[in-house]
């Protein structure tokens, strides 16, 4: 399987703090990969840097071969990559049907879309899509007034809308109840039959439904990977990670 | 399942459609040449209420300096009148440069010699302007109350210096071209019918031009633009590019509406960049609710049709009356009277669902 993403020796340093401490990564095609790691670990950082919302202190990201580090968010995000942000971001004054609308960037030329009006292709997708997330009943609705559970698949529904090659998704079950995290994860098994995933998850149970490939952060650095079963066996990882989270329960 | 008419798009254009049938049939009731004049006034305030409306309203940028571009066009268009009435070869150069001890012609006066040339710069510098400091403050991501506030410091530092240079721009006395424009061979008369007709068309045209824009899939990324900038960059939009053409985009319509100006009022002066005349028009836009243009044209007209009534006798505390009216708008009516309609009318239509079943029922028991 051809690398989607190869993360090399990546760096990130606040003042003196170093959040990213030399994390290198390789993610296959059509993969669901599942990143954890305790509070602070620096996943979210780590999903920062791949998207260009923060430069990296040195090391690379390389996306189909391409380097990103350096491109702007919105370069990163034309290649292909789409992210959903731990703290769901949807436009909460738009309707449902607006935000999927919007997420629609295909074609970003500011002048052609002055004159766009109507686009059976995004229409054929948003369709699509609305199947997928089962957002059908609610396209008119405010994106401010949905649960918890609604806005984030209203979030995933955005990132897929853009069609992406890679998602990167930031905590999505936070929120939802028990039949809602059920949806989701048959969501998230559908979607990897044509992209890639990295999933950043806490809830281990929905880790072992969902994940091919289980990476365990810590410290900003790669502590573990492999199969879930290699994962819940290793004692490094119940040391750090499994073992808190125990003890927290 | 969307009740509410205000919402739907036929009805909005309806709206328009009625508004603007109406201030058209104006000179037909109206022959009074002041009074139309007058009209074509509230033209240009309601070119103005537009661009801040597209901007503020539909972009989210609050931009207190759009006299700016007011100013400058209203400038321009003087200085192509007053090269109407100069002679290249016995007469060069205007009077109150002469007065003021220059014996020639500046080089940025000598652009305006030409009437086609001069309108183009006139409405070409303040659009380029637009396009070149907008792009240095929102790729450098300045926004909100920061862009707000380096509009009004760029106003005012421009109006000081338009001031200032008298022997170019006649300092406070302002230019007041000895003619009205001639244009394909005759004169523009402020007092005609015409000038109303040129200024009906540039605030029809533009407004259904900016409503068309805001409805279009790029006013749609504007909008969301408005909510969460940071979230549309990782959709891959050029959020920078957005705001800068946005931002041009209203600052033309200004443009337009500083040629108008001086069109009708044959006079320009630095109080055109006076500052409170651009707070005055995001007040317009405030009141008359900056998320809808028609709104926002409505609320100038209210306004300065309030102020010339009541104005000369409160004169001095206008501005005061202004204020705190604003304040009590933005208060308990943050979209401005367009929001109080909406909320009207969505009330209004919300008994509707059990009317329908009522109705229902009845063809039912008939059948
Ligand atoms: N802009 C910043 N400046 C300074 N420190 C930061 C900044 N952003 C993150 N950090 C620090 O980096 C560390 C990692 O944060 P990050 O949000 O990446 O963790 P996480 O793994 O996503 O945690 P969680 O599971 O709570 O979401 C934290 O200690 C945080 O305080
Ligand atoms: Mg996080």
């Amino acid at each position: 399987m051809a690398g989607v993403l190869e993360i090399r020796d990546l760096h990130k340093r606040f003042d003196t703090h170093h959040v990213i401490n030399g994390f290198s990564l390789d993610v296959a095609e059509q993969t669901l990969s599942c990143l954890v790691g305790p509070n602070g670990a620096g996943k979210t950082t780590l999903m920062d840097l791949i998207t260009g919302r923060l430069k990296p202190t040195s090391g690379s990201v390389r996306f189909h071969g391409d380097e990103l580090t350096g491109l702007s968010e919105n370069d990163i995000a034309r290649r292909g990559l789409g992210r959903k942000f731990q703290i769901p971001a949807v436009f909460k004054d738009l309707s449902v049907r607006d935000n999927l609308t919007v997420a629609y960037s295909r074609h970003v030329n500011p002048f052609i879309n002055m004159i766009r009006f109507s686009d059976p292709a995004m229409n054929r997708r948003l369709e699509e899509v609305c199947t997928l997330v089962g957002l059908h009943n609610r396209l008119r609705v405010e994106a401010g007034l949905l649960s918890h559970g609604e806005t984030q698949w209203l979030e995933i529904g955005m990132v897929l809308m853009q069609e992406p090659r890679l998602l990167l998704l930031d905590e999505p079950i936070a929120g939802m109840t028990e039949g809602e995290i059920e949806k989701t994860a048959h969501l998230l098994r559908k979607i990897r039959r044509t992209a890639t995933l990295i999933v950043v998850e806490h809830d281990m149970g929905f880790v072992r439904e969902i994940a091919d490939v289980v990476t365990v952060m810590h410290m900003g650095t790669l502590l573990a990977q492999g199969r879930i079963d290699e994962i819940e066996a290793n004692p490094k990882v119940r040391d750090v990670y499994l073992g808190t989270e125990e003890e927290s329960a | 399942m969307s009740s509410n008419p205000y919402h739907d798009k036929r009805c909005q254009w309806l709206m328009y459609l009625v508004f603007f049938a109406g201030v058209g049939l104006i000179p037909v009731f109206i022959d009074d040449a002041f009074l139309l004049n007058q009209f074509a006034l509230y033209g240009v305030f309601g070119l103005l209420a537009v661009s801040i409306s597209l901007c503020w309203g539909a972009g989210g940028i609050l931009n207190l300096g759009q006299g700016l571009m007011f100013g400058l066009s209203a400038y321009g268009m003087a200085m192509t009148m007053q090269m109407q009435s100069q002679d290249p070869i016995n007469n060069p150069i205007p009077p109150f440069m002469l007065n003021n001890g220059l014996d020639h012609l500046p080089w940025f006066w000598s652009l305006f010699s030409s009437t086609g040339g001069g309108i183009f710069l006139t409405l070409a510098v303040p659009t380029l302007f637009c396009l070149l400091f907008g792009g240095l403050m929102f790729s450098a991501r300045v926004s909100g109350p920061f862009f707000a506030i380096i509009s009004l410091a760029l106003l005012s530092a421009v109006g000081t210096l338009v001031l200032d240079i008298q022997p170019y721009t006649n300092g406070a006395n302002g230019i007041s071209p000895p003619m009205p424009l001639q244009i394909f061979g005759a004169p523009l008369d402020p007092y005609s019918t015409s000038m109303f007709w040129v200024v009906f068309v540039c605030l029809c045209g533009l407004t259904v031009l900016a409503k068309l824009i805001t409805q279009s899939k790029f006013g749609q990324i504007v909008h969301a633009l408005k909510n969460d900038p940071e979230r549309v960059r990782f959709l891959g939009y050029n959020v920078a590019l957005y705001e800068t053409l946005i931002y041009t985009l209203s600052g033309f319509i200004a443009a337009v509406a500083g040629c108008c100006f001086t069109l009708i009022v044959q006079y320009v002066s630095p109080a055109q960049f006076d500052v409170a005349f651009s707070i005055t028009m995001v007040i317009w836009a405030g009141i008359g609710g900056r998320l809808s243009l028609l709104g926002s044209i409505i609320g100038a007209l209210l306004i300065q049709g309030g102020q010339s009534y009541l104005g000369d006798s409160f004169l001095n505390s206008w501005m005061l009356i202004l204020g705190l009216f604003f304040i009590v708008v933005v208060r308990f009516l943050p979209r401005g009277l367009a929001g109080l309609i909406e909320s009207v009318l969505g009330r209004l239509r919300t008994p509707e669902p059990a009317a329908h079943e009522a109705s229902a029922a009845l063809t039912k028991s008939g059948s």
